[in-house]
């Protein structure tokens, strides 16, 4: 059994699901990675994951659908999203609607890791 | 009957006074002579009085009537003793009775002869105009014995001068220009006037509809006049509409009986409005079209007389000058107007000039195209006084060579004015010799200034056209890119992040940490590709004929554009056709259509939220051995009668759009001898399509530019 927290990863761009799990087991973190918001609603992982770090733009289901689909479904996983589009206007609508964060793209590891601690504490 | 002959000769009317002083015999005999002479006397004037075709009247030297003839009872249907009271009677027209009996005073009391034209009433109630003469009878002594009267009917004479009156009246207006309304105003109400009991018309045609315009109907009412206007020339509309197309006069006597009028549209109209006859006559131009009708109503069936026919061929006659005048002046008018217009318009001034005298003609529109005061004498150091210092060159040369030969010339130069405006002229000449051999040019000049400057402005306007939408399509693209860069930056700084992370373990994670570089790497040259690609849109600036890959050139613009796309939830599919001909053309100026294209189709779909919003890129090949690209979006579509405002500059559906992408697109397009269309799908959205013409076999593209070397863009997840 795993003991460390499980953040899921979920993005479309592949160079984010391949750094950014290693970078999360090295804070000590267990990572699971998702191609599509589809991906992992369906993941065994869904239940467990503590902390999801989710992308805002994705073919099919975007991210903040994803969010809206897991409130329905009273799956109360905090949400730290990521996004590459420094649309200052999008940060504070996702946080109003429960987000704990919102990093764009590039970010460094302190604010990722603060993003993250601040997220299980809410867990 | 012989009553008035017979009071006309009684001995005691005429009563020679005499005195008997004389002898017995002489008495006699001077008595019988007196009595002989009397009597013949008598006789004479009874002979006269009754073979008299005028009314005859005696009155006693105080003027108590005292003889009527008997054309004169008549004339009045009265008797004698009615006739006796005549000036407390009707016998003589109300309006004239003061003025008949004021100069009767005169006359008693001067004894002079005098004339006078009074109205007496006929029998049948009617009255007439009479010449009436009255003089005094004297006898040898200068004695009034009585007062003779002699009534001449003028009733004729003065209906003919009354009706000429009128018809001057009438042709006075037509020659002094009276509107054409007023005239035929005037027309109508003299008829009226003439003849009693009727109403007239003048109905004139439009034969462009052909319908019935009302000219003038002084006296008919509303209720009659608005449903008459504008209606159709026909043989149905009634006795105008026959009167007009048979070129013939149409008399119905009786609405009510008349059987060629029992449907016609006009006679329920007459009918409520109480009129029984109508006479329709032709009013004919002078070539013998007809111009118009001119109508008489009445309330009691009747038929023209002969004077009312020749009053009807006068008045038409008058009506047909007038009408003809007023159409001459009216298309005279027009021709000035447009005459003037045009000189002003055109803006165009001609010359004669004759070399060997440097004799210079100058039309009024010249003097104002130089800004000459009129009248001043043009000579050469004039005008080129007013020549643009920069074009003093070409206007000497042009000088030069016109001297030295006849040739026809043409040249643009600009004037700069007094005010330091200026002005660009086209000056067109012909030279010819005249009959000495001498050179003369005569020319036109045409001030072009409006339509230089208009040329600037528009050519002004089109670079900041293109400009905008330049701009426009970077500030989209902005987005694009930093989002195309800010991917492989946030892994490159994770991966760089990790491998610090891996390599300060105890033991450093030499593997994981070379995996980590090996990525970064890696996401390195992604930054690099998107950097490539970016060079390779905004470097050229002119429109560069090169050969290009059209697939390969959309792949490239849905990696930019996607990344938008997919914000606003667009699920992008293509369908590119394999071994597409290759295309002649500006690579960055077609990837600007292909994005505005996607970009629209995207717009198209942000309000569709019960379907997918599914954006279908194709390149085919198309016949004529083109290219074929179409994107085919499930948005709002557009309404079929807007298809062709698709294109126009600043046509937009959208809130915040501008209305250019899709006009700049068509004329890139154009450019690129293609064309861009847009079609409604069957299903909901539209499809906007562009064809351009490939490159045939063997060609190689102007300047032979080869291929850029792609490599293979990004994947689209």
């Amino acid at each position: 059994m795993e003991t460390r927290p499980l953040i899921s990863v979920v993005d479309d761009d592949e160079s984010v699901r391949e750094s950014l799990p290693d970078l999360l087991k090295e804070f000590g973190f267990a990572a699971q990675v998702f191609s599509s918001a589809e991906e992992f609603l369906v993941s065994r992982y869904l239940k467990e994951t503590k902390c999801l770090i989710l992308d805002v733009a994705m073919p099919g289901l975007s991210g903040p659908d994803l969010q809206q689909e897991l409130t329905r479904r009273r799956q109360e996983i905090p949400i730290v999203f990521i996004t590459a589009h420094r649309d200052e206007r999008v940060r504070p609508r996702l946080l109003e609607q429960g987000a704990v964060e919102c990093l764009f793209k590039p970010f460094s590891e302190t604010d990722l890791l603060e993003a993250l601690n601040a997220a299980l504490r809410v867990s | 009957m012989m009553d008035i002959a017979r009071r006309v000769a009684h001995p005691h009317v005429v009563e020679p006074r005499h005195e008997r002083t004389a002898s017995e015999n002489d008495l006699t005999v001077r008595l019988k002579h007196a009595e002989e002479e009397v009597r013949a006397r008598d006789l004479n004037f009874q002979l006269i009085v009754e073979s008299i075709p005028a009314l005859v009247a005696v009155m006693t030297p105080t003027g108590e009537v005292e003889a009527l003839n008997q054309p004169v009872l008549d004339y009045t249907g009265k008797s004698f003793e009615e006739l006796t009271g005549w000036a407390n009677s009707d016998v003589v027209h109300p309006d004239d009775l003061a003025p008949t009996i004021e100069s009767l005073r005169k006359a008693l009391e001067s004894g002079d002869a005098y004339e006078l034209e009074s109205r007496h009433r006929r029998a049948d109630g009617v009255y007439r105009w009479f010449h009436v003469r009255g003089f005094p009878l004297k006898d040898t002594d200068g004695r009034i014995l009585r007062w003779c009267f002699l009534l001449a009917d003028i009733d004729d004479r003065k209906r003919a001068e009354a009706q000429l009156a009128g018809e001057k009246r009438l042709l006075e207006m037509v020659a002094s220009s009276c509107a054409l309304t007023e005239v035929l105003t005037a027309l109508c109400k003299f008829v009226e006037d003439t003849s009693a009991d009727c109403h007239c018309g003048v109905y004139l045609i439009d034969w462009s509809a052909p319908k019935f315009r009302i000219g003038a109907v002084p006296s008919l009412p509303r209720t009659f006049n608005d449903p008459c206007e504008g209606l159709t020339v026909s043989l149905e509309v009634g006795p105008c509409g026959v009167a007009a197309l048979t070129k013939t006069q149409v008399i119905v006597t009786d609405f009510e009986s008349d059987p060629l009028f029992q449907s016609c549209a006009i006679r329920p109209l007459s009918l409520a409005h109480g009129f029984r006859s109508q006479w329709s006559t032709p009013i004919f131009a002078r070539d013998g079209r007809v111009m118009g009708t001119f109508a008489i109503f009445q309330t009691s069936p009747a038929s023209p007389t002969q004077v009312q026919q020749d009053l009807i061929a006068q008045v038409t006659h008058i009506a047909s000058i007038a009408i003809e005048r007023a159409l001459s002046e009216a298309a005279l008018k027009r021709s000035e107007a447009f005459l003037a217009e045009a000189q002003h318009l055109s803006r165009i001034g001609s010359f004669a000039w004759r070399v060997a005298t440097n004799e210079i003609t100058w039309s009024e529109e010249l003097y104002r195209i130089f800004e000459f005061e009129p009248h001043v004498r043009v000579t050469l150091e004039l005008i080129v006084a007013r020549v643009h210092p920069e074009d003093l060159t070409l206007f000497h040369d042009m000088i030069e060579r016109a001297t030295s030969s006849a040739s026809d010339f043409q040249y643009e130069h600009r004037l700069l004015m007094p005010d330091h405006s200026i002005k660009y002229l086209h000056q067109t000449a012909h030279g010819t010799r005249n009959e000495d051999g001498e050179l003369e040019y005569i020319g036109a000049v045409q001030d072009v200034t409006n339509r230089r400057l208009s040329e600037e402005a528009l050519g002004k306007a089109r670079a900041e056209l293109a400009h905008v939408t330049r701009v426009m399509s970077l500030g989209a693209l902005t987005a694009s890119i930093a989002h195309e860069v800010n991917q492989p930056l946030s892994g490159i700084i994770t991966n760089a992040s990790t491998c610090l992370r891996m390599l300060d373990a105890d033991p450093p994670n030499v593997d994981g940490a070379r995996e980590t570089v090996r990525r970064t790497i890696r996401d390195g040259h992604r930054a690099s590709d998107v950097m490539t690609r970016l060079r390779a849109l905004f470097s050229r600036k002119d429109m560069a004929t090169e050969l290009v890959d059209l697939n390969e050139a959309t792949r490239e613009v849905i990696t930019l554009a996607l990344s938008e796309l997919q914000r606003n939830r667009v699920i992008v599919k293509h369908t590119l056709a394999d071994e597409l001909p290759i295309v002649a053309g500006d690579r960055v100026q077609l990837q600007q259509v292909i994005l505005n294209l996607l970009r629209n189709a995207s717009d198209a779909m942000s309000s569709v939220d019960d379907r997918p919003r599914q954006l279908l890129i194709r390149t085919e090949p198309d016949a004529d051995c083109g290219v074929r690209l179409s994107v085919q979006d499930a948005g709002v579509g557009f309404a079929p009668e807007s298809i062709n405002k698709l294109f126009d500059s600043f046509y937009t559906t959208k809130s915040d759009g501008m209305g250019i992408g899709l006009s700049v697109s068509r004329s890139i397009i154009e450019n690129h001898q293609g064309r861009l269309w847009a079609t409604s799908n069957d299903g909901p959205g539209a499809t906007f399509s562009f064809s351009i013409p490939c490159v045939a076999e063997g060609v190689a593209g102007p300047g032979g530019v080869a291929l850029t070397d792609q490599k293979p863009a990004a994947r689209p997840s």
